[in-house]
């Protein structure tokens, strides 16, 4: 990687000088090579990475590729690797880093669009049609009349904790087993099995789970690294899952 | 009759017996430091310890069978064997993935990651140097003594395989037992996590100061 400068000296001068090493690369572009562009920018009160990108984007550089849509920390899309961190940017004040420099690259282990974008939608599409991850009901014909089962509040909650995944691909990226293995399955594949596994309206005995995740890709595959569960921007308990679908997993030898 | 059911669940089998492997190896590594350790007390109590081993109450002339060392060496050397076979899945044995690994931990340098790649190193370590010295003793077992011992480890140079050995095995059983507890979900939150890291280096510090203050322990025996 050559480091290459596109500087443009800030006026109006007020927060301190912000240093962008931001990871560059245009698989679509051919003869493009991976390279790092160092971008400066003054840090206003309250600035996250996201702003911060999209100032530089509009005052210095329109090339610049990366994902956004909520800026709320709820659609997942705007995840990367922040100082070697992998999380969602809007959701990083730049204040964090007392340095001011601030290295940005792609999420590892996706297919790269270009830049900071990767394509995180094709692989939860492609994971929830290999893991079938919806809802399979006890009972297939669907009667309009007959009344729902009432849920348990404390299963509800449960379900509830493990629903506020935003699919932003951080546990997956932050997974070195994963990167080591493609066909592994992730973190996020098997926190959602653990979500059906809890939901009784969900048919799918231990048994059926185990032809699933029962193997070297799914979660006698995982290597208890930690990655995911250190670095889920929403907190999900990925240790205390994986574990169970493990002891789970586990049981049905017995 | 459901054929599935039939199938015999290899990777969940594997899974266990890496864990339970792992555990019994660790439970003998420690028991067997303390033993060895008993060379801190003198040349008597080491004595005592090893004749002791050799289960000397049990036979009518108090010398015991030191063929029961050779034993323990062949079962410890079986339990390796299967913990190496499940490791073989897991560690990065092309270069692809060694590359892929060194790459993941050069863009996320997580930290837990990097512990469990000097498990991978240590045990590769182990699994060059354990073989040499389960040969070692469990083919001359009626050596072991405050004397034999000190000769092999002193005068034969035993300490250049005993010193990486130990700071090896000893890295990596503790390592190893963290993970297993928190792999089977017996440590439910971040805190116990934090402890848990915290006892487990603690225990490789000290086993490996009271195997390198043993192996100091032998000098003056070896004569
Ligand atoms: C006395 C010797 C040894 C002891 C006490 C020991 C102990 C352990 C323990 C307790 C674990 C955790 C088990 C688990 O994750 O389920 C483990 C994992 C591991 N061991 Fe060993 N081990 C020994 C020898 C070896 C050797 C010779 C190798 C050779 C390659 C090895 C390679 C590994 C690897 C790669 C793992 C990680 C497995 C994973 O990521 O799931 N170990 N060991
Ligand atoms: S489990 Fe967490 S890190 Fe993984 S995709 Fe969902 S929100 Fe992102
Ligand atoms: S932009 Fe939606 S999570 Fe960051």
């Amino acid at each position: 990687m050559n480091q290459q400068t596109t500087s443009m000296s800030p006026e109006n001068a007020s927060g301190r000088l912000l240093n962008f090493h931001i990871f560059r690369y245009d698989p679509q572009q051919k003869g493009d090579k991976p390279r790092t562009e160092v971008y400066q920018l003054r840090e206003t009160p309250g600035m996250t990475i996201f702003i911060a990108l999209n100032q530089i984007r509009q005052q210095q550089d329109p090339s610049l590729q990366f994902d956004f849509v909520c800026r709320a920390g709820i659609c997942g899309s705007c995840a990367m690797v922040i100082n070697g961190l992998p999380t969602l940017a809007c959701r990083t004040l730049t204040s964090k880093f007392k340095q001011g420099d601030i290295t940005l690259m792609p999420l590892p282990g996706f297919e790269l669009i270009g830049d900071l974008s990767v394509d995180t939608g094709k692989f939860m599409r492609e994971l929830a049609e290999r893991l079938k991850l919806w809802l399979h009901p006890h009972h297939h014909e669907i009667d309009v009349h007959s009344i729902e089962a009432p849920m348990a509040p404390e299963q509800a909650a449960a379900l509830y904790e493990l629903e506020r995944c935003v699919e932003c691909g951080v546990c997956v990226s932050a997974c070195a087993t994963k990167q080591m293995r493609e066909t592994f399955v992730g973190a996020v594949g098997m926190m959602k099995i653990a979500r059906f596994e809890l939901d009784s309206r969900d048919g799918r005995t231990a048994e059926d789970f185990y032809h699933v995740i029962g193997n070297q890709d799914g979660v006698f595959g995982c290597m208890t690294l930690l990655g995911c569960q250190d670095n889920c921007p929403k907190d999900l308990p990925h240790m205390q899952q994986i574990a169970y679908l493990r002891r789970k997993m586990a049981a049905t030898i017995l | 009759m459901n054929r599935k059911t039939h199938r015999v669940k290899w990777s969940g089998l594997l899974d266990l017996t890496q864990s339970i492997s792992g555990i019994l190896l660790a439970i003998f590594l420690w028991v067997h430091l303390c033993l060895v350790a008993s060379i801190l007390l003198g040349a008597e109590a080491m004595q005592w310890v090893a004749k002791t081993m050799e289960l000397s109450f049990l036979s009518a002339d108090g010398h015991g069978y030191p063929w029961v060392v050779t034993v323990m060496a062949v079962l410890i050397g079986v339990l390796i064997l299967l913990h190496v076979l499940v490791a073989l899945h897991k560690l990065p044995l092309t270069l692809k993935q060694q590359r892929a690994l060194n790459k993941q931990m050069h863009v996320i340098p997580h930290e837990d990651t990097k512990l469990w790649r000097w498990q991978a190193i240590t045990g590769v370590i182990v699994l060059l140097a354990a073989p040499v010295h389960l040969w070692l003793v469990g083919a001359a077992p009626e050596t072991i003594g405050p004397y034999g011992s000190a000769d092999r480890i002193w005068n034969q140079g035993g300490w250049l395989l005993y010193v990486p050995l130990l700071l090896a095995v000893e890295l990596h059983a503790a390592v190893g037992i963290y993970r297993v507890v928190l792999k089977w979900g017996l440590a439910g939150d971040d805190m116990t996590r934090i402890q848990l890291r915290k006892a487990k280096s603690i225990a490789s510090a000290i086993f490996i100061l009271v195997g390198l203050a043993s192996l100091v322990a032998f000098m003056p025996h070896a004569s």
